[in-house]
């Protein structure tokens, strides 16, 4: 086991260089000069070839980018991720966590709301297969999956704030502030878990184990709940886990649309004004949090499930 | 049995949701009460004062760095803070900082009386040796600020006397009290507020004479402006200003219609759509601004089709600019007669626009020898008539405008190709002249026509290059040239029609629309108008009825 471990923390660390080294070359693709770009957004109104050659050497723009590439890696290594190109006097580590805290508080709510949500009416609509309940469901789970986060945001907004006069419309600060922007993103997780808790339960339905808890007389109860479910959520609590960093990223679009000051906010505004490093920094951010938290998953999987502890050994 | 396991726990859910339910409710009710207590009190403040006196503004993004010597913050909160030696108004310059001012039979010496008794919210004085002392912090990074023509012009800046200030050039140059009057960086900071003498990089505090003082600045949420009790005009008579930031249109919006937001203001703040929404209702007002900027397209005249004169102003007539005006923008942007709007300082020039007319424009194009070939595009020598429109792909707009036009010159025999670019790669092919036609949009308001004109005469933008095949470029240029160290406004006057009839009957530019500011705000807030700079939001002027 322990082995394995360290196995994979060893094999996530290439994985990363990886992730950086592409996000740097893609970056670097984008035909716009970073230094052009920077002095528009601080609204200069002429820009002249000096400015641009001042602010190409004030950036570091000068040298071939490998190199670029790797002073990147060196500074990140002492957690040192540069200044953000628009704003020199930030840097990108203070942006990043300055912004940091209310998309972890954004994500966790929605996961929250995905999870209590996805759970009972997962679990009924496999109960319940092909009852009007499940049909109505499979519906809603359509047209939710269908719908873009943006658009359903400003629905709510319109229905919620406008026309019921319940919440804000946007910003932050408070519990009410939350509830839009956190049910908005948890829409689209919603019915995704919803679907493969369900299919889950039917699959495992149909085991050996169940017919032979039906023949021991166990209360049907039990069989669903201790058995079925309890057999089903294998697969689902690693699918959660990984969410969470799927839900950090997938704030991008909800972010813009209710002002929430977060990550999303922050990177939309830095590929705007081509903000190399705040970009790379994100982008690198949001690769650490997917591959620990699909190497977390995986070990708490293994030791859940004992079959896949004996493969691993 | 699988029943009843339902439900139990939809019952479970059901109690579970209304018991949470009630405790929310009972929370919300002390949180309610609380609010509306406060409500209350700021009713009867209301009506104990004269009326409301807190303004919330919505911006789309963050205030940023407001050091007024540098470029990265917002302007119209700069404009709150900071002030320069002199206004632009509609009128022409008015005193601010300073009180008076001398030119001297040259132009090349302005001594300007400073203002007495006006002080910086943090108690120093602004006197001439603190204007100086920011002129110097402005110097010691000259080469940032070199757009500005009287940066390359400047000799020195002395301050004899507490009272006095002294700008000395190297040759007269008419728009300097223009470029003092911008926003930046020609704005005045607290000397003890500057980093050793220095704002190059950084400043330690936002404090300058203006209107209102900073309070408070969450980054990107919110900035809060509360009024300059020291300021030495008239006080505004709105005292607090809260700025939320808000990235998305649509949102931006809603927030207006349910209340949290007052104003929304700017040239792309709010789409046309909203205007029209808001333009009937009882709630809301609506007010457009005179035009800010052309949006324009300009000519290669160094093409070997384009090169004709004939058949640029043939374009010139196969361009409907009233219905790129109703069907693209709404009637939100007027069409555009000539390069710049009358209202333009010194524009006015009685030119006679391009009418809409394709039998002219035809008749034009049959008469330099195109004639309509076969694929009805029209050919001279073997030749056919196919030009290029280069458009930013960004723009959405330009997008929608270079295919009504690739239609309609279409239906003339000109075939017209049109390519997006990226932003950057557009603009690199502007500099470079590497196009046929281009989309572009003036400088604006304060900068135009001066400034504008004057980068006619340099390899910055595309006008350089597109100028190129003038026969009478080197004359247009001495003119612009003159313009800029003229000291007699009547022969300036002159020149400016001499430069503006040529440009446009050598029809180099398309004049398409005029952009403008545009502003909706609740209806009970007055005093909304607009200032000739263009990115600054005159809240001095607002107040509540």
């Amino acid at each position: 086991m322990k082995s394995y471990i360290v196995k994979r923390i060893l094999s996530a660390i290439p994985l990363l260089l990886m992730i950086s080294f592409l996000c740097f070359v893609f970056i670097n693709m984008i035909p716009s000069d970073p230094a052009e770009v920077a002095l528009r957004v601080r609204q200069t109104p002429v820009i002249t070839e000096d400015a641009i050659l001042q602010v190409r050497e004030e950036l570091g723009l000068n040298d071939p980018y490998l190199v670029r590439y790797l002073r990147w890696v060196g500074n990140c290594l002492k957690l040192d991720f540069g200044v953000s190109y628009t704003n020199p006097s930030r840097t990108v580590l203070g942006e990043i966590s300055r912004c940091f805290p209310a998309t972890f508080v954004l994500a966790m709510s929605s996961l929250v709301i995905v999870i209590v949500l996805s759970l009972p009416i997962g679990f009924f609509c496999a109960v319940y297969k092909d009852s009007l309940f499940d049909r109505i469901v499979r519906g809603i789970v359509f047209m939710t999956t269908a719908m873009p986060a943006y658009w359903v945001g400003l629905l709510l907004i319109w229905l919620i704030s406008i026309k019921w006069d319940l919440l804000p419309t946007s910003g932050s600060g408070t519990i009410k502030h939350l509830i839009l922007p956190s049910l908005t993103v948890a829409l689209t997780y919603i019915s995704t878990y919803i679907r493969l808790i369900r299919n889950n339960m039917l699959e495992n339905m149909k085991e050996d184990y169940v017919l032979y808890a039906n023949v021991r007389g166990l209360k049907q109860s039990t069989i669903l709940v201790r058995h079925i479910l309890k057999n089903s959520l294998h697969t689902c609590i690693v699918a959660i886990g990984m969410s969470v960093p799927q839900l950090m990223a997938g704030t991008i679009v909800v972010e813009n649309v209710f002002a929430w000051p977060g990550l999303g906010k922050l990177c939309i505004a830095s590929i705007f004004n081509r903000d190399y490093p705040v970009i790379q920094t994100y982008v690198l951010l949001i690769g650490t949090l997917l591959v620990v938290f699909n190497l977390l998953f995986d070990i708490i999987q293994s030791i859940a499930d004992p079959r896949l502890r004996r493969e691993v050994s | 049995m699988k029943k009843r396991l339902l439900y139990t726990c939809l019952a479970g859910v059901i109690s579970a949701a209304l018991l949470s339910g009630c405790q929310k409710q009972a929370g919300q009710e002390a949180a309610a009460t609380v609010k509306d207590q406060a409500n209350t009190e700021a009713a009867t403040k209301v009506s104990e004062g004269s009326s409301k006196d807190e303004l919330v503004f919505v911006n789309f993004r963050d205030i940023r760095d407001l050091n007024p010597h540098l470029y990265a913050g917002e302007m119209y909160a700069q404009e709150m803070l900071y002030e320069t030696l002199v206004n632009i108004t509609p009128e022409g310059y008015a005193p601010c900082l300073a009180e008076s001012w001398n030119i001297s039979e040259d132009g090349k010496t302005y001594t300007f009386k400073i203002r007495k008794g006006v002080t910086f919210s943090d108690g120093e004085v602004c006197d001439a040796n603190a204007i100086k002392a920011n002129f110097d912090a402005i110097i010691e990074n000259k080469e940032r600020h070199t757009w500005l023509e009287m940066m390359n012009l400047l000799v020195g800046v002395s301050a004899p006397d507490a009272e006095t200030f002294v700008i000395e050039l190297s040759q007269p140059y008419y728009p300097m009290l223009t470029e003092l009057g911008v926003t930046r960086p020609f704005a005045m900071i607290s000397p003890k507020a500057m980093k050793n003498g220095s704002t190059k990089d950084d400043v330690e505090s936002y404090i300058g004479t203006g209107p209102y003082v900073l309070k408070e600045s969450v980054t990107d949420e919110y900035a809060v402006f509360e009024v300059n009790e020291n300021y030495w005009g008239e006080k505004p008579k709105v005292k607090k200003i809260t700025v939320k930031v808000i990235p998305d249109n649509q949102t931006r919006v809603l927030a207006l219609e349910k209340g949290e937001v007052d104003l929304i203001y700017g040239k792309n703040m709010i789409d046309a759509d909203a205007v029209n929404k808001y333009k009937e209702s009882d709630k809301f007002s609506v007010s457009l601004s005179d035009a800010t900027s052309t949006r324009q397209i300009v000519i290669n005249t160094t093409n070997d089709i384009l090169k004709d004169k004939t058949v640029r102003q043939a374009i010139q007539h196969a361009t409907n600019r009233q219905a790129i005006s109703d069907g693209i923008f709404y009637g939100l942007e007027k069409p555009a007669d000539t390069l710049y709007s009358n209202t333009v300082p010194y524009c006015n020039v009685g030119l006679t626009p391009y009418e809409f007319s394709e039998d002219k424009a035809s008749k034009m194009l049959e008469e330099s020898g195109w004639v309509m070939g076969s694929q009805n595009v029209r050919e001279k020598d073997g030749t056919p008539l196919k030009l290029t429109l280069l458009y930013n792909s960004d723009s959405v707009t330009e997008k929608t405008i270079a295919e009504y036009l690739q239609s309609e010159y279409g239906k003339l025999g000109i075939g017209l190709e049109i390519k997006g670019e990226e932003e950057q790669s557009y603009r690199d092919n502007m500099k470079a002249g590497n196009f046929d036609m281009v989309f572009n949009i003036c400088w604006g308001l304060p900068y135009d026509p001066q400034s504008s004109l004057a980068g006619m005469r340099q390899r910055v933008y595309g006008d350089y290059a597109a100028q190129q095949g003038l026969a009478d470029k080197a004359e247009i240029d001495k003119a612009i040239t003159e313009i800029m160290v003229s000291t007699d406004k009547e022969k300036r006057q002159e020149l400016y029609r001499f430069v503006l009839t040529r440009l446009h009957e050598d029809a180099v530019y398309i004049p398409l629309t005029y952009e403008c500011n545009k502003a909706i705000y609740r209806s009970d807030l007055k005093g909304v108008g607009f200032t000739q700079t263009q990115y600054e939001v005159p809240f001095a002027q607002m107040y509540f009825e």
